[in-house]
């Protein structure tokens, strides 16, 4: 009995999984240290990622009109740490190398559905290709928001990632609609799906399509710990050992219960 | 810091072929005991086992608990614990039961938290293996495997809620002998090419539809063979490595190449047995991929490696002398040999490697 339970709660399980930064706190007090934790997951629930500098591009603290990188000891988890600024709102950025995975037709393809990228299932359909299985290179883009006493507008610059998220102005200051781009390549990106989590409620999740501009916009209905994802799916080169490439792109932040 | 040791350490053994999500904090030690029973422990993040127990279970989901809190939450769910955890030994279910051995949960943020559940339950006296597969992680991890009779341990490292493969139960099954291995592979090598590697095949006669002669067909298989078994080799121990959407149209490439040749002379070039010996480089890439599928153990490679490339080996000379047999040793005198068997085979030859060629270009 108990087999057959585990059999069918093994079933059902999503076989790609979400990626983000959860630092040791949102809302750090000036010259206080800041351990940055790594997370990888589904339904903003996620298992700790040791840092593995083979797999970081770039890691950095943004905060105070510098930039710096975040440092940590290799395989072990927090990933890194910092002494915050805690003057204004920063932003922690994590870039990853590329990682290859290989997943069956039917299960690539559920995911595929789940992120949105029913595009990925004509292409793939087009190109006669639904019943092999699905070769991709996945590329990781987080970025987490850190409450200062003042907001930042380094806030909604974009990092120069290959796909990201980008505010529109700053979220930590006040509970009020989310809006955002999204960029591909330094461009609006149109017609992607986003979603939002809501950390201390799984059954909060929110869904929207970024526009023409590559505009879409959220009512947060809490305060709390916000995970904003989206997932971009492009043809990998002929040189390249996968078939797709991936690009999550995720950013984390704290909602405030009152305006500061 | 023993945790930070022991992923360090199992990082240095992850194959270059472990591919998947990122590597988590989650470790599992898995072992098989005298008293025909099992344990194993499971070292991963407490809060985040907590938040995936209750989300099962339908829970609203905790924050920042404290480690009393946790470990108490943690051990009422242990049934759940337990129906995720599961341990089959020869495709049969084993039950679970599964505690909390331990929990920490430092206030400096600079140390990990972990918690370690210890899994035990019974093993089936005359199992020959055993599998490993647990879903509440979502990130690659390491099982170790360990047999008190006498195994040794092996790490497999898994993506999320895989399924290990077997692991075989030292006191109940017979080493394979060297002999066995030797011959197991020598048979593989062989069949890898008659009847699996058609476009080896017709490559092989595309060397041998040159001439008639023994001396160039000599030259041409010799600088094949040595070229396939250096990158087979090479390839095998992560030294050279290319996308096989690299190697397998130019694999085919080089079947049109060579027949193609065979249609305009039927003298030995001067750069004939140095392409040979380019294609062989790729044709040894591709003679990889099978091996590296079965991920040898590493005492395994050495035999395994020679023995595939013999079986290699004959299976070409046994192309080579079928294709003598069967019509060069009856016509090969015939002013009419060349015209009519030579040119229309390597013709037949050339488009198939061409449409190979596009095929693996455009629709692999």
């Amino acid at each position: 009995m108990a087999l057959a339970a585990a059999a069918l709660l093994l079933a059902g399980r999503v076989q790609a999984h979400d990626f983000w930064i959860e630092p040791s706190t949102f809302h750090p007090l000036p010259g206080t240290a800041v351990a940055v934790g790594l997370r990888v997951g589904q339904n903003f629930v996620g298992d700790p990622v040791p840092r593995y500098s083979a797999s970081i591009e770039q890691f950095v603290i943004r905060q105070g009109g510098s930039e710096q990188p975040i440092s940590g000891s290799d395989n072990i988890d927090p990933a890194g740490f910092f002494r915050a600024d805690g003057q204004s709102t920063a932003v922690i950025a994590y870039r990853s190398t590329g990682s290859y995975i290989e997943l069956p037709a039917d299960k690539f393809e559920d995911y595929l559905r789940q992120y949105g990228l029913e595009r990925i299932i004509d292409l793939r359909a087009g190109r006669g290709e639904r019943a092999k299985p699905g070769r991709e290179r996945f590329y990781r883009f987080a970025k987490a928001l850190l409450t200062g006493r003042q907001p930042s507008a380094a806030v909604a610059k974009p990092l120069g990632f290959t796909y990201e998220i980008v505010p529109e102005d700053d979220p930590t200051t006040r509970l009020a609609p989310f809006r955002g781009l999204i960029l591909y390549n330094g461009k609006p990106l149109a017609d992607a799906l986003v979603m939002a989590l809501l950390r201390t409620d799984s059954s909060v999740q929110l869904t929207a399509r970024s526009d023409k501009q590559g505009a879409f916009s959220f009512v947060l209905p809490h305060a709390g710990v916000w995970l904003i994802k989206s997932v971009h799916m492009v043809r990998a080169g002929f040189f390249s050992d996968a078939d797709w490439e991936s690009l999550w792109a995720s950013l984390t932040f704290e909602a405030p219960e009152t305006p500061r | 810091m023993m945790r930070g040791w022991f992923l360090a350490a199992a990082m240095l053994l992850m194959p270059c072929g472990a591919d998947g999500h990122e590597i988590g904090t989650t470790q599992v030690h898995f072992t098989l005991q005298h008293d025909h029973t099992w344990s194993a422990t499971i070292t991963t993040g407490p809060q985040a086992l907590a938040n995936k127990l209750e989300a099962e279970t339908g829970q609203p989901r905790s924050n920042n608990l404290n480690a009393d809190t946790l470990r108490a939450e943690i051990t009422a769910l242990a049934t759940v614990l337990a129906n995720h955890t599961d341990v089959r030994f020869d495709g049969v279910g084993s039950p679970v039961s599964v505690s909390v051995a331990q929990l920490e949960l430092p206030d400096d943020i600079t140390l990990p938290s972990f918690v370690v559940l210890r899994a035990s339950g019974p093993m089936p006296e005359h199992a020959q293996a055993v599998t490993w597969r647990y879903g509440l992680v979502y990130s690659t991890y390491a099982v170790v495997f360990a047999d008190e009779d006498g195994g040794s341990p092996v790490t497999q490292w898994l993506d999320g809620d895989a399924m290990s493969r077997p692991f075989p139960i030292a006191a109940n099954v017979r080493p394979a002998t060297r002999f066995e291995i030797v011959a197991q592979y020598l048979q593989l090598g062989f069949l890898h090419i008659v009847p699996e590697g058609l476009d080896h095949i017709l490559f092989v006669l595309g060397i041998f539809l040159l001439t008639t002669k023994l001396k160039p067909i000599l030259v041409q298989v010799t600088a094949f063979t040595i070229a396939h078994s250096v990158t087979l080799g090479l390839t095998m121990y992560g030294i050279v490595s290319l996308a096989s959407r690299v190697v397998e149209p130019l694999i085919a490439l080089s079947v049109a190449y060579v027949a193609i040749e065979n249609m305009m002379t039927s003298k030995l070039t001067p750069w004939r047995p140095a392409v040979v010996f380019g294609f062989g480089l790729l044709h040894g890439m591709g003679f990889a991929g099978v091996l590296t599928e079965l991920r040898l153990p590493r005492a395994e490679i050495i035999p395994a490696l020679i023995s595939f490339n013999v079986g290699i080996e004959l299976a070409q000379l046994t192309v080579i002398a079928a294709a003598f047999f069967t019509v060069a040793f009856w016509y090969r005198d015939k002013w009419w040999y060349r015209a009519r068997i030579a040119v229309p085979a390597s013709a037949a030859i050339a488009a198939t490697g061409l449409f190979w060629t596009v095929q693996r270009v455009f629709w692999a």
